[in-house]
């Protein structure tokens, strides 16, 4: 009698192309399509000198630096916010969890442009909540912090959904050890919990900030496009290609956010392999 | 010291147990899903049960009709969970040393070291979980449910993922422990092996009630129904009936302790090492309690033989367990026909 093991295995390539050979074309039309494009940006960067020039320019640096000011405050009240509420969504049964679920989901299908009108209805001066805000002596939209919050709604879902699927992914039996180990439910959740869903939050952060980033429709919409106070990289990016500029001023704004996420990526790998429980 | 008297109810499933020990091993046994592991839960405070009361070392820490319910932090148990749950992000010195929030760094060191050496973990205290073999990990397991000082140790099959040379290892080890420690264990298995060589007291478990609770021995040479029997491998169960203080078996009498107070119908149970044989004479007479039968199926074991035996006349089907020596020297294997003998003393009688 023959067992599995003891027949030959077809040999890759011999008869019929293995499944890699076939793939390979389409995977590798792809990978020229996401390079092109990129290498072009920074060939022409680097050899255009006008470019160059712009990278010092006051409003490219203003720009930037407003676009990571709002994009780590609005990370930060994300996980602030979004990591309690990932772990209720893991963890506990609740009335309304079903639609409190999908809610998280929807800012992510809907269009930017759609969260700006709706974040501008709410919290508008003349809005649902902006006109108590407004008598309060309170301004949010075409602010800085409208710029936060129009990124806060697009991002924060990315994060939460991430964290939620990494909560979900520890054995709750490492909490209840902690427990009859004598560590409080909070101390269990900082050293277990939250240390072993380390990929998810990283990933989920990660994803959330860069979404922040490059947020474009709603900070048009609720927070306008005023350079210094809401002009961010992305819209910075859409006031050049439409002035004087050109394509020259976009491509130098262009590669900086590239560098930036670049960067980020290069980052998220090194401290996702730093990890111990990742480690080979 | 250690008291349970808890109910719960799990969806169909009724929970029912009760139990009290002072500093020894009590052993739940039974099958899976018959409530052990949830018994250990609610010691520990990870599952509230309905009603009852539980008590640790003079402490109540839980009571349902006073409303106290200790969460698991206040309950001083050691637990060890059936998969361990090692935390796989520590090595083995931090996760012994896991639960010593409130010691200093120095007294935390000591403990640990103490640990490692009651243990015999020494140079593996920088391994992570998966770098460690399954009995390491076990012990590691234990140590760290010993770091704080407990008043009861809850053990949930923790040898059951191990082979069987390790499994004895670990049980001696245990048993050790137990001596040096001077606290209950509560341990939970469902080999019979196991809860023999660990038991002071066996709790026997079926569908979430205790049919017996009882010192080891006990246990095993009385079960007080047929189902404890069958539960604790006995391989010989008998409807039999009540006759002036004998009983009578499928025609034939057998002599035997009878308790008083049973009615006409009882269960008899023998375990299958307790049966001789005896070379069949057809001129002799037959002794008191035995009869006549032949070999249907002969199974080896290696170190024993399970034999099953029809009788030819009155008697009951038996199954017999030789041990390997008496087998070859009474020859078993090139006769059919044999004398059985069911000594009074291993005979026990149960109320149907």
């Amino acid at each position: 009698m023959t067992s599995l093991a003891d027949r030959p295995v077809a040999s890759e390539g011999r008869t019929s192309p293995s499944l890699a050979t076939l793939f390979a074309l389409p995977a590798l039309l792809f990978g020229a399509f996401v390079l092109v494009p990129l290498a072009a940006l920074v060939y022409r960067a680097v050899r255009d000198e006008g470019v160059a020039g712009r990278l010092t320019d006051a409003s490219v640096q203003t720009a930037l630096r407003l676009s990571l000011v709002t994009s780590t405050l609005t990370l930060a009240i994300a996980l602030l916010l979004g990591i309690p509420l990932a772990y209720l969504l893991a963890r506990t049964q609740f009335p309304g969890k079903q639609l409190v679920d999908t809610l998280v989901d929807l800012p992510m299908v809907l269009p930017p442009t759609v969260a700006g009108v709706a974040l501008l209805v709410a919290f508008g001066r003349r809005g649902v909540f902006g006109s108590v805000l407004d008598r309060l002596g309170i301004e949010l939209a075409f602010t800085t912090s409208a710029v936060v919050l129009a990124q806060l709604f697009v991002s924060a879902p990315f994060l939460v959904r991430s964290l939620k699927a990494g909560f979900q992914a520890v054995d709750p039996t490492y909490e209840q050890v902690s427990a009859t180990l004598g560590v409080s439910p909070l101390r269990t959740f900082w050293r277990i919990t939250l240390r072993l869903s380390r990929p998810a939050l990283v990933g989920g952060a990660v994803l959330c900030w860069v979404r922040a980033l490059s947020e474009l429709g709603a900070t048009i919409i609720f927070a306008g496009n005023f350079e210094g106070r809401t002009q961010t990289m992305p819209l910075a990016i859409i006031s050049a290609f439409e002035s004087s500029q050109g394509l020259a001023g976009a491509m130098a704004l262009a590669v900086i956010l590239l560098a930036v996420a670049f960067v980020l990526l290069v980052v998220l790998r090194l401290v996702l392999r730093g990890d111990r429980l990742f480690e080979v | 010291m250690i008291a349970v008297d808890i109910q719960k109810r799990l969806g169909d499933f009724a929970l029912d147990v009760a139990f009290e020990a002072g500093h020894e091993t009590v052993v739940l046994f039974g099958h899976s899903g018959s409530g052990k592991s949830v018994s250990l839960a609610a010691i520990a405070g990870l599952l509230r049960p309905d009603s009852g009361r539980i008590e640790v070392a003079g402490r109540v820490v839980f009571d349902a009709t006073r409303g106290v319910n200790l969460p698991p932090q206040r309950r001083n148990v050691g637990y060890v969970v059936q998969q361990l749950a090692l935390f796989p992000h520590l090595t083995a010195a931090e996760n012994i040393g896991y639960g010593l929030t409130r010691t200093s760094a120095t007294a935390r060191r000591a403990r640990i070291a103490e640990l490692v050496g009651l243990l015999s973990l020494a140079g593996l205290e920088d391994r992570l979980p998966r770098q460690l073999s399954g009995g390491q990990q076990q012990r590691v397991a234990l140590a760290r449910a010993l770091a704080r000082p407990v008043d009861v140790l809850l053990l949930d099959e923790p040898f059951s993922a191990l082979d069987e040379t390790l499994r004895g290892d670990l049980r001696a080890e245990l048993l050790r422990l137990h001596r040096e420690l001077d606290v209950p264990v509560v341990f939970v298995t469902h080999d019979l092996r196991e809860a023999h060589l660990l038991a002071d007291r066996i709790a026997v478990i079926d569908d979430g009630k205790v049919l017996q609770y009882a010192p080891r021995e006990e246990v095993f040479r009385h079960p007080r129904v047929r189902r404890v029997a069958e539960l604790t491998g006995v391989r010989n169960l008998f409807g039999g009936c009540l006759d002036h203080g004998r009983v009578v078996v499928n025609g034939l009498l057998l002599t035997a302790e009878v308790p008083a107070g049973l009615g006409p119908e009882v269960d008899v149970a023998i375990r299958a090492e307790r049966c001789n044989l005896r070379r069949y004479d057809p001129e002799g007479e037959l002794p008191e309690n035995c009869f006549v039968a032949h070999v249907v199926t002969d199974l080896a074991f290696g170190n024993t033989h399970t034999l099953h035996l029809e009788p030819e006349s009155a008697g009951p089907s038996v199954e017999v367990e030789v041990a390997s020596r008496p087998y070859e020297v009474l020859g078993v294997a090139s006769r059919g026909r044999w004398v059985v003998e069911l000594p009074a003393p291993d005979l026990h009688i149960m109320p149907r």
